[in-house]
């Protein structure tokens, strides 16, 4: 491919994809661990915590946080784009889109990064 | 024999604001289609109704229409397959209805030939026979050349109904069939089209329009192998 052409949505589409399958195993991990299934134990602040405050985890929680906003608020656009027919009512919307994602992702990541167990 | 009941939308532009449905109940007999019923009503009962068909055999597409609320031709539809005594008809959904069951085919078209479904060439023929194609290469395209424009598989599409400017199962699937052609050139002429905000990667793999064509295509298998080959030219 030598000319360089314009995406009508290649790359929203693929990581769609991707940060579905993300969320699935991410999902099936959380299930285990937070909720301990298949034998469900109670999610107590003394069990959860402790984990949460490792940097493995924080990864771990930012990368959910990440795909579930990109994921979910992605989905939304796809049927935006679909629904909404004035192309700058599209763009005004994906504006805030991006807007509550930035929020959302900034309110995510000061409440994973800065944990420690409180005594 | 036996007696049917068709409910068929009915809307004359000149009189009507709006659609209504008229009420036609007949004794049906043995073998005949839901466009043998039509042409019983249009002969014997009321000349008004208005459809379309020509060839009466599943070749020309004309008689695409939406029969017990799913999108079939007439002319291959049995009414006694059907199941019900009561039979809805209504003409295909998302296109603009012009009278009674004809509607508007040119939003339809606009997309067919948007994709250019023409085989495109570049290097000249062989002088001394025709362009080669193997057999496997020839049976990549079972499944994609049998289509007969019906609009059965567009009309069914959630994406279409929403997005009008969306290329739609039909123009997709014509395009697949010229893209995945061993013997087309045409890939950069198409994939602008292609690869639109209109275009591939609005489909929802909802499977409506496998659902409706009469001839057994899968738009759907056609919008995957298409999306595979944009990837390969992507990555
Ligand atoms: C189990 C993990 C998940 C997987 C594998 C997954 C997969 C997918 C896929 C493949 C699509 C694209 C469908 C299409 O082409 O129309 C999609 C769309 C979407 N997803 Fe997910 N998803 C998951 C979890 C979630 C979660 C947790 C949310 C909510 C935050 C969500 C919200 C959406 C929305 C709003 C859409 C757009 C709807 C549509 O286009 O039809 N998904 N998902
Ligand atoms: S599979 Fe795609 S093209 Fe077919 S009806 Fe669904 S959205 Fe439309
Ligand atoms: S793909 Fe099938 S439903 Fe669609 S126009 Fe062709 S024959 Fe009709
Ligand atoms: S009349 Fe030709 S397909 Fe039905």
């Amino acid at each position: 491919m030598t000319e360089k052409r314009a995406s009508g949505g290649f790359y929203a589409w693929l990581l769609q994809r991707i940060t579905g399958v993300v969320l699935a195993v991410l999902l099936i991990a959380h299930f285990i661990v937070t909720h301990g299934l298949p034998h469900p134990s109670g999610v107590t602040y003394a069990r959860i915590a402790p984990r949460l405050a490792t940097p493995t985890w924080k990864v771990i929680d930012m990368l959910f946080l990440a795909c579930a906003l990109y994921h979910g608020l992605n989905g939304v656009w796809m049927v935006l784009q679909d629904y909404v027919e004035s192309e700058g009512m599209q763009t005004f919307l994906f504006g805030v889109l991006c807007v509550l994602g930035a929020i959302l992702f900034f309110l995510g990541a000061i409440t994973v990064i800065p944990f420690a167990v409180q005594a | 024999m036996a007696e049917y009941t068709f409910r068929i939308f009915r809307y004359d532009p000149e009189k009507d604001e709006q659609g209504r449905v008229q009420d036609y109940t007949f004794e049906v007999q043995e073998g005949w289609t839901i466009l043998d019923a039509l042409n019983h009503i249009k002969w014997f009962i009321d000349g008004t109704l208005t459809y379309r068909r020509a060839c009466r055999h599943g070749i020309c597409g004309s008689c695409g229409m939406t029969i017990n609320g799913k999108n079939n031709i007439a002319c291959e539809t049995q009414i006694k397959d059907l199941g019900t005594s009561t039979i809805t008809i209504e003409p295909l959904r998302g296109f603009p209805v012009i009278k009674d069951l004809v509607v508007n085919m040119e939003p339809f078209y606009d997309k067919l030939y948007a994709v250019k479904p023409y085989l495109i060439t570049r290097t000249p023929p062989p002088t001394d026979r025709e362009r080669y194609q193997s057999p496997e290469d020839r049976a990549k395209l079972d499944g994609k050349y049998e289509c007969i424009l019906c609009g059965c598989c567009t009309s069914s599409c959630p994406t279409y109904w929403a997005d009008k400017n969306f290329l739609g199962p039909n123009a997709l699937l014509k395009a697949s069939k010229f893209m995945l052609d061993s013997r087309d050139e045409g890939f950069e002429d198409r994939v602008n089209c292609i690869d639109d905000k209109h275009g591939i990667w609005r489909c929802h793999t909802i499977f409506n329009c496998v659902e409706a064509c009469p001839k057994e295509l899968n738009p759907t298998k056609g919008i995957v192998e298409l999306r595979r080959l944009m990837m390969r030219g992507r990555l």
